[in-house]
């Protein structure tokens, strides 16, 4: 232990100890607990008690105090567990202390017991303490185990959880002791201790109180988890009839904690475990469908497992998209999910009992099967097309498009229509369905069902655009529904009205649920269906039908980036974005997007009243750009006079804009388009860099600084060549330059004074600005190692007035400028300046003071008696 | 039997990371998703995995509810939505949802300053849970499902602040957040209706507390910071980016105009844009004071209050600066305090709570030589004073919105276990309700009778008025009538409307009854006594002989048969109507006492 915290700990000790000074903040006990486990981690315990005597005093005295506070008692229990950790500071603390802190004189017969703190103190205590065979003894003595039992039923969920892991724990240090290895799985072999928990489990599986069951099985459930000894196939042996017992009872109690447990068993070892396979397919056949569905996913998320069980619990997952599949056939169509299966009555019954059951298992079903399909283990064959099916029914049946005629499709339709829970896990699981390919005439279905999410969910009409092929593949129904809908303004309706009237479209009792989260979901699905479009064979150009989807779908961002709403405006730009740097080469996708109004739309959305969406338009209109398509009035490719204005005008955001997001965005945009060699850039990179820069310098945002600092070294890459990692915070040894190539590089970093921004941001107020600036200066420094020898330069007067600059910079005053560097002068300068230092400096966390150990004890000293003056109320 | 379960994860008898679950009539609800600043593992943020373990996060919460934009309400939404996998609705006013990112932003800076940006949520994820935000206007009911439906109230504490109700049925439950009973210099106070919820779950940080008028805390503020500047000091006001900053920058300006002051007031980063871009915008959350003039004039365009440039902090002069963040953890306001803080002219004044790990707590608990980085030692000459501008309700202020709702129950929250022990018997003996204040992790149950509403017909209730009885309310009446439940409602008719409303045929019902007579004769003949008899007996009924040789009394129907064994004794089938109940049993015990001898 640091000297100078043992010095301030007998103080510290005093004031926890008195009643009269309560502790200032409640995270400070918290901490010293996390400082004392690090003391005793690294060293003996035993020598920590015995040169800090005041520490046991503590102890004491808090088991003699009447009015000490719960939290200190809680905290005293819990320390004296790290000591007693070790075990001969245990065979130590053993005579008197552990017996009054943990036995029945203690806390636990006292009125502070009713403090949930302190039970949890009390368990946290022993959790740490018991590490050896001593502790067990001790617990054993002292009846710890019952009151453990007792503490699982506790009020307090912490308490209750901690005291069965506590269990769990006791039960692992009885079976791990000398004889581990010789340890019969046989059960009736056991250690007492060990023996009465399993008793107590048996006993509450056997109980006819839920949760007592649920306890049992949350203990065991752990206890599979965590404890890998032989033993756990005794306990198994043992338990599991009790466990199939549940399965007799109507309903099954504690379904959920008995899915965990079995699966925590079957994840654990499960040719280990016998009789298991057979309970699992018994289980999936008892439960009801919502509660087998997590059940079934964990089965087929196990790399081993009998095929006749993957089948039953595939089946499982399969029946309610299988039912609704069912329900919604206008005729007999194609092999179902499910074949002969899909009219399930338990399945079918949950379905129509209530919405809250239908959506339930539902979502689950949904949620369940997109999880699986990306997983190597999935069920094989995969049946892709029953499923696209299912996916784009159920989201027909939530718009109202289908038209089951059915009497149980009808019914589904009533439940489904409009419900937001829904469509939202069915666009997620079409969007993972988009990683497998289906029929063509399914995927239309899939690009017509989202082309009418996208149009369709927030109440607006497509009366004002022409209907087309995939539009035209969506039910008379809807179209009725759209033309009776009003219009929404024309595509030249300036965007954005701002947060002040988006309000407007808050849901009232009437509106649909969510609009703004579905459309969202929508576009996540339909950008993963887009991306994973196959290319024509033999062509670099997209596939006719994405190409025609496209047409249809451009018309529809175009409306979605006029939205009120800021969220759907913000996401039809991210959808552009990622759809242009997907696609930005491909001539179809270029020919329908310069024929479309989006570039325009786009650019006229960097003027947004809101800053979220001005940034996501500045990163669209970079990628445009990029990629050449930028918005120019007669629709073509844009010239080189239409670029430069778009140059100007992001250049005016990072100067002018009040909010850190756009130019934030810009600065990125800026860096990209310098890396990817954009071609206007390109053109005078020298003064496109010291403008971006000098802008950069100015701003208040850190986040922008640091992102000069990212332009500045992608700069500093191209002229002097790569650095040797990519981290940014780690700096290799880059190989110099060559000395002409040096000298000139450093004649153009002149110019463009990345010198001036690097040493004003290396002492910056924010640290990671600082860190980036002082990674980019030794990159820098590395580079420049042949150019002159330090005295050449470092002697100049120049240098030395530089210098100075820089000395009073780091004090913090910046006002002054550092004026026109000289090449030799920065390179002396990069010399004198101890960069390493400073990165070592910078490396370590700008609160490791505050945080340590020493700062802690001083404060929690230096507040006692003036608590008053800073009351936690409200940040 | 119905129930409503409250559990702390955050909040529970402590101050910070508010995070309270609440089931109602199996809706589950998350009110608030606070952070705690005082840690920088995960211990600051509440503890999800006791939500995780009942499933899918989505699949259990129907919702989130924030209640305001502080951190310790809001700060780990981001990580909750985002990083944690809570894909539902989450519900904010207006105000919350624009201001919200910005003060996340404000910590994530700190966050990423202090460990680098694994650390912590990114500005895209603040991005991303904002978009499921949900805004809501005061006092409109929101319906989050068929079932649950949510409304705000206005709270005062900060621009945007709300109590929520939640309602199930019948079954309610109001959070307030933190809120504030009386009108500061830009807001309200707040208010609540006489909603009556079975539960009130109210904050309680000043349960202990009469607050001295904050005219008395302004006062001693402009005091302050007049002085300083008059000897020529410079003051510094670390302050969160949004929220007290500007309510002490309207109440600097007004001080400046009033007094003629030259020294300069800056605000740093760029926020007096902002501020007033967003109190501009949300006008109508602003205390009437500051509506009713803001047509002459904007409160919150600063005449004398001008954006901070990082070289003015060594200009010479005395001076007035705001900067973030708010308890000295890092960056601007560390940096300028760092300059300033050797020269005893100057002033630093701490408008709020600072947790320990921070500059902020240090000189709060009057630490004058600071460790900085390097073993480097500041001494720190500066005056430190302490002013909470905090705007929460005293224990009057909360008695009184008690009193306000009128709630079945009260449960406490936000505030120390000793203070809230004080108010918890204050609230019991003057509501005579039962108050809680669960710790955190403690679940409290509250067994919930639903009343369930039944409309009832005019036709039914003319008919009882025409029974020539008034209806009084203090006075209950027993009425009979047919419930029906149609179209998920109930109603009490008659049950004549009932039957043709379902469309039912009117079934009798009839009570039956066999009485032996000792009589040789034939039945016609029995049945000839049997009237004379009756007809003898009930003067006031028509008693009528049929033709088929049965006797009626009203809906009473009487035969008479041999009995299949006794030739000597003849066997009474008497039957009747429910409606005819009282007649038809005073009939069969007549009989039963036997026939009059002939004469």
């Amino acid at each position: 232990m640091d000297p100078e915290c043992s010095r301030l700990l007998p103080a510290l000790c005093a004031v926890l100890a008195d009643p009269g000074q309560p502790v200032a903040d409640d995270t400070c006990l918290e901490k010293l607990l996390d400082w004392f486990t690090a003391v005793t981690e690294a060293g003996s315990s035993l020598l920590l008690l015995q040169e800090n005597p005041c520490l046991v005093e503590l102890l004491f005295h808090v088991l003699k105090s009447q009015d000490l506070s719960s939290r200190i008692l809680s905290f005293s229990l819990r320390l004296a567990g790290i000591f007693a950790a070790q075990e001969n500071c245990f065979q130590y603390l053993q005579g008197e202390l552990l017996p009054m802190l943990f036995g029945e004189v203690g806390p636990l017969g006292g009125a502070a017991w009713t403090a949930p703190a302190v039970r949890s103190g009390w368990i946290q205590g022993l959790r740490t303490l018991a590490q050896h065979p001593s502790a067990l003894r001790f617990l054993a003595a002292c009846g710890a185990v019952d009151t453990i039992f007792s503490l699982q039923g506790d009020p307090s969920l912490f308490v209750a959880s901690a005291a069965g892991q506590l269990l769990v724990h006791i039960l692992d240090l009885a079976m791990r002791g000398p004889a581990e290895g010789h340890r019969s799985p046989q059960a009736c072999d056991w250690p007492a201790c060990a023996q009465k928990i399993v008793g107590h489990i048996e006993d509450s599986l056997c109980s006819t109180a839920v949760p007592q069951v649920t306890q049992a099985l949350s203990v065991l459930t752990t206890a599979f988890g965590h404890c890998h000894g032989l033993w756990t196939q005794g306990l198994w042996v043992r338990l599991s009839p009790l466990v199939a017992r549940l399965l007799e009872k109507d309903p099954v109690p504690a379904s959920h904690s008995l899915v965990d447990l079995l699966l925590s068993v079957a994840r654990s070892a499960p040719s280990s475990y016998r009789g298991l396979w057979e309970t699992l397919a018994q289980t999936l056949s008892h439960l009801s469908p919502t509660q087998a569905g997590p059940l079934a996913l964990g089965i087929l998320k196990l790399q081993d497992c009998p095929q006749a069980l993957r089948t039953q619990a595939f089946g499982i997952l399969l029946q309610p998209l299988a039912c609704v599949l069912e329900a919604a056939a206008q005729a007999p169509g194609p092999p179902g999910l499910l074949e002969g299966a899909a009219g399930n009555s338990m399945t079918v019954d949950t379905l129509l009992s209530s919405k809250s059951a239908c959506v339930g298992l539902l979502c689950c079903a949904l949620a369940h099967l997109g999880l699986l399909q990306p997983l190597p283990q999935r069920p094989s064959p995969w049946p892709q097309a029953p499923l696209l099916g299912a996916a784009v029914t159920i989201l027909r049946l939530c718009s109202g498009s289908a038209a089951p005629t059915s009497d149980v499709g009808s019914r589904l339709c009533a439940i489904l229509v409009g419900c937001g829970r829904v469509q939202r896990a069915a666009l997620d699981f079409l969007g993972a369905l988009s990683q497998g390919t289906g029929p063509q005439e399914l995927v239309t279905q899939v690009f017509s069902v989202l082309l009418e999410y996208l149009v369709s969910p927030e109440s607006s009409s497509m009366s004002w655009m022409p209907v087309g092929h995939f539009q035209r593949l969506l039910p008379r129904k809807n179209e009725v529904r759209c033309s009776l809908s009003p219009c929404i303004p024309s595509p030249s309706y300036t965007p954005g009205r701002g947060r002040g009237q988006a309000g407007q479209l808050t849901p009232g009792p009437a509106a649909p649920l969510f609009p703004l989260q579905v459309l969202k979901k929508a576009f996540q699905a339909t950008l993963r269906w887009l991306l994973s479009s196959p290319k024509t064979p033999g062509c670099c150009d997209l596939d006719p039908h994405t190409q025609l989807f496209l047409r249809e779908l451009l018309p529809v961002l175009q409306k979605r980036l006029c939205s009120p709403c800021w969220e759907v405006r913000d996401s039809g730009l991210e959808f552009l974005t990622q759809m242009t740097r997907h696609w930005g080469g491909q001539a179809g996708f270029r020919q329908a997007l310069l024929a479309s109004e989006v570039p325009e739309l786009t650019k006229q959305l960097l003027r947004d009243p809101e800053s979220y969406v001005r940034a996501s338009a500045v990163t669209a209109t970079g990628q445009l750009s990029s990629w050449g398509l930028c918005a120019t009035p007669a629709g073509h490719e844009c010239p080189g006079a239409q670029q430069e204005s778009l140059l100007v005008e992001l250049l005016h955001i990072l100067s002018t804009d009040s909010e850190g997001f756009p130019r934030r965005a810009v600065m990125q945009v800026f860096t990209e388009w310098l890396r990817d060699g954009h071609a206007d850039v390109a053109e005078d990179a020298e003064q496109f860099v010291a403008g971006a820069l000098q802008a950069a310098s100015r701003d208040l945002d850190w986040e922008v600084r640091a992102q000069g600092l990212e332009l500045a070294l992608v700069f500093l890459e191209q002229l002097l060549g790569q650095r040797g990692s990519h981290c940014p915070y780690a700096v290799a040894l880059p190989e110099t330059a060559p000395p002409g190539v040096l000298a000139q590089a450093l004649q153009v970093l002149c110019r463009v004074q990345l010198f001036e921004f690097a040493f004003r941001a290396l002492f910056d107020c924010d640290r990671p600005v600082a860190q980036k600036s002082c990674d980019l200066l030794l990159f820098l420094r590395a580079k420049a190692a042949p150019c002159g020898s330090p005295q050449e330069a470092g002697d100049s007067p120049n240098v030395a007035s530089v210098e100075a600059t820089l000395q009073r910079w780091q004090a913090g005053e910046q006002g002054q400028p550092l004026g026109y560097l000289e090449p030799g002068a920065v390179v002396a300068l990069l010399r004198s300046v101890d960069l390493e230092g400073l990165r070592d400096t910078l490396a370590e966390s700008s609160d490791h003071v505050e945080k340590s150990p020493q700062s802690l004890l001083q404060d929690m000293l230096a507040a006692v008696g003036v608590l008053g003056e800073n009351e936690a109320d409200c940040y | 039997m119905p129930e409503i379960r409250v559990t702390p994860l955050g909040a529970g008898q402590d101050v910070g990371r508010s995070c309270i679950l609440v089931s109602i009539a199996g809706k589950n609800v998350m009110l608030d998703c606070g952070m705690h600043m005082g840690f920088s593992d995960d211990r600051r943020f509440p503890d999800f995995s006791y939500i995780t373990r009942s499933g899918r996060l989505t699949d259990f919460l129907d919702c989130v509810i924030i209640s305001h934009f502080h951190l310790d309400h809001c700060g780990a939404l981001p990580y909750f939505s985002e990083m944690v996998g809570y894909d539902g609705p989450i519900y904010m006013t207006q105000p919350t949802q624009a201001i919200c990112p910005i003060l996340l932003e404000d910590y994530r800076k700190i966050a990423v300053d202090k460990k680098g940006e694994a650390n912590f949520f990114t500005s895209q994820m603040i991005k991303d849970c904002m978009k499921k935000v949900v805004a809501v206007h005061l006092h409109q009911t929101v319906q989050v499902d068929d079932e649950l439906e949510i409304k705000a109230y206005y709270a005062g504490h900060v621009l945007g602040a709300a109590m929520f109700q939640i309602k199930v049925g019948s079954e309610s439950v109001v959070y307030t957040g933190d809120y504030n009973m009386t009108p500061d210099r830009h807001l309200g106070a707040a208010w609540i209706d006489k909603c009556r919820p079975n539960l009130l779950i109210t904050e309680s940080t000043y349960a202990t507390t009469i607050r001295d008028s904050k005219r008395c805390r302004e006062r001693d503020f402009l005091k302050k910071v007049h002085e300083t500047v008059e000897r020529g000091g410079k003051v510094l006001i670390p302050v969160f980016a949004l929220g007290r900053a500007q309510e002490l920058c309207i109440l600097l300006e007004t001080f400046w105009e009033r007094m003629d002051l030259k020294a300069p007031i800056y605000f740093s980063t760029g926020l007096t844009e902002k501020a007033n871009h967003y109190y501009k915008l949300f006008i109508p959350w602003t205390n009437q004071k500051i509506r009713k003039t803001f047509v002459q004039r904007n409160m919150f365009e600063f005449k004398h209050v001008k954006a901070f440039d990082r070289a003015f902090a060594d200009s010479p002069g005395p001076m007035v600066v705001f900067a973030t963040p708010g308890m000295l953890h890092a960056g601007q306001s560390l940096q300028i305090f760092r300059k300033w803080a050797g020269n005893e002219k100057n002033m630093v004044i701490m408008p709020g709570y600072c947790v320990q790990g921070t500059v902020g707590h240090k000189i709060l608990s009057g630490q004058r030589k600071l460790e900085m980085e390097g073993r480097q030692v500041l001494e720190v000459k500066m005056q430190v004073e302490y002013m909470s501008f905090s705007a929460h309700a005293d224990a009057k202020g909360i008695m009184q919105l008690v009193g306000q709702a009128e709630p079945e129950n009260v449960l406490l929250v936000h505030g120390e276990a000793k203070k809230m022990e004080f108010l918890k018997q204050k609230i019991e003996q003057e509501f005579r309700v039962s108050c809680y204040m669960p710790a955190n992790g403690e679940t409290v149950t509250l067994p919930t009778s639903p009343s369930i509403p039944v409309g009832i017909s005019l036709g039914l209730l003319k008919r009882e008025l025409a029974q020539g009885l008034l209806p009084d309310s203090k006075k209950p009446r027993l009425l009979h009538g047919t419930l029906i439940m149609k179209d998920s409602n109930f109603r009490l008719v008659s049950s004549e409307q009932a039957l043709k409303e379902l469309g039912l045929a009117e079934h009798q019902l009839r009570f039956t009854c066999r009485v032996h007579l000792h009589d040789t004769r034939k039945e016609q003949e029995t049945a000839v006594r049997v009237y004379s008899h009756l007809k003898s007996v009930l003067k006031d009924h028509c008693v009528q002989h049929l033709p088929d040789g049965s006797v009626t009394v009203e809906s009473i129907l009487i035969q008479a048969a041999a009995h299949s064994e006794d030739p000597g004794t003849k066997v009474l089938l008497v039957s009747w109507t429910y409606q005819d109940e009282e007649l038809g049993s005073y009939l069969t015990s007549l009989l039963k006492k036997g026939l009059p001898q002939a004469s």
